[in-house]
């Protein structure tokens, strides 16, 4: 319901107005120039206007207007009697001229859509990389500052007369604190180097090692 | 909303975050438990930063009585593999990653219904920034702070100053009803005792 609104008022609104003006031109030319007239003669170089326009904007919708210049240009014709190869020609042109360019525009717009989802895949993948690292920052900057200063306690208490079990329990808590940050570290590389891929192989192999 | 510290309003406000330099964080950890100490507190004190063997140690160096002092240890069992003798009234988890056993031994501290007033220490948020993402963190605490306030019990968690990233702050900061900074200087208090801007 918004989508067919949003046709009659935004960008595709003013497409269909252009189209509809153009296609009453059309039938204003056949029916004035072609059937009052009596002439077939250059009027229907107008048409591409409206056929070219409505596939690029519609694609292969537009098959369905050129089909209704064709019956439209056919049915003059044999009103007014001058049905000839020309004609047939000239109509069938129209069909083939739309497809042609409502192919294109569709290739165009899907190569695109193509661009544009590899675009925000890539953008995904950089805000992760870039949440990653600075959550792999957090988890390695302070912890580490928190690592010197136990240890300056520990050296400290060293020059006051050591606990030895006490400093040697201290000094496994920042050993075990120390292989979780490199832990930690490596699971940082490791996701640098799946993300980026011209990181040469041996340069890979040492920073997941 | 940082205030300076007063523990005056454990009272009113039950959920307090703790900033403190980490080179002070010992000390301001001393700081707090005398404080609750002496307010009448038993206290619950989750360490994941030094073991409760060398704290117990440091505690009573201040003449604090461990009769009021209670630990859930995350750190011993994991760094030397083993639990130490004479520890039989410390809780010890395997690791500070396993929030599962950490809340399991959270639950059953704070139910025994002794009618003692409790108040839970976390020591602290930085340090388990080692073992553990900042998400996992941040469902955690919020796991512990709603139990609290379910059980009325107020809660202090000690985090380094600037170890913690403003997106980690903001939602600790949710989860709290105030926080402290332990190292501003009592100058930049306004005049009802809190800091400029609270």
């Amino acid at each position: 319901m918004e989508q067919e609104q949003r046709k009659f008022t935004g960008e595709g609104g003013h497409r269909i107005w252009i189209l509809a003006v153009l296609g009453l031109v059309c039938i204003g030319l056949e029916v004035v120039v072609h059937l009052t007239l009596r002439t077939a003669v250059g009027y229907t170089h107008i048409f591409y206007i409206l056929l070219v326009l409505s596939a690029l904007w519609y694609h292969h919708k537009a098959l369905f207007i050129a089909g209704g210049l064709v019956c439209a240009t056919l049915a003059t014709s044999l009103f007014v009697g001058d049905l000839t190869w020309a004609t047939i020609l000239r109509a069938a042109m129209f069909l083939v001229i739309t497809w042609i360019v409502a192919t294109i525009s569709d290739e165009r717009d899907r190569a695109r859509r193509m661009l544009q989802e590899q675009k925000e895949e890539i953008e995904k993948k950089h805000y992760a990389l870039v949440g990653y690292i600075s959550e792999a920052a957090l988890r390695m900057k302070n912890p580490l500052e928190m690592l010197r200063d136990n240890l300056t306690s520990m050296r400290v208490q060293l020059d006051q007369g050591p606990d030895i079990e006490e400093l040697k329990m201290m000094l496994s808590v920042q050993i075990t604190h120390l292989e979780q940050i490199i832990g930690n570290f490596r699971e940082l590389n490791r996701e640098i180097v799946e993300e980026r891929d011209e990181i040469p192989e041996a340069f890979r192999e040492f920073l997941t090692r | 909303m940082e205030t300076q510290f007063d523990i005056g309003r454990l009272g009113q406000e039950k959920l307090f975050l703790v900033l403190s330099s980490a080179e002070r964080l010992r000390q301001n950890n001393i700081r707090v438990i005398k404080t609750l100490i002496g307010r009448g507190y038993r206290v619950v004190v989750i360490t994941t930063n030094q073991p409760s063997a060398i704290l117990k140690k440091h505690y009573a160096a201040e003449g604090i009585g461990m009769g009021k002092v209670t630990f859930i240890d995350a750190i011993t069992k994991y760094a030397i593999g083993r639990i130490p003798e004479g520890e039989n009234d410390t809780k010890f988890v395997n690791s500070p990653s396993n929030l599962t056993d950490l809340g399991i031994a959270i639950t059953e501290v704070l139910n025994p219904a002794s009618g003692e007033k409790t108040c839970l220490l976390f020591d602290s948020i930085s340090t388990m920034l080692i073992y553990l993402p900042s998400i996992h963190i941040s469902k955690f605490i919020h796991f512990v702070t709603s139990k609290l306030r379910l059980l009325d019990v107020p809660g202090i968690f000690l985090a380094v100053e600037k170890g913690i990233d403003p997106l980690l702050l903001t939602q600790l900061t949710t989860y709290v009803d105030d926080v402290i900074d332990m190292d501003k200087p009592p100058g930049l208090l306004g005049p009802d005792g809190k800091s400029p801007g609270t």
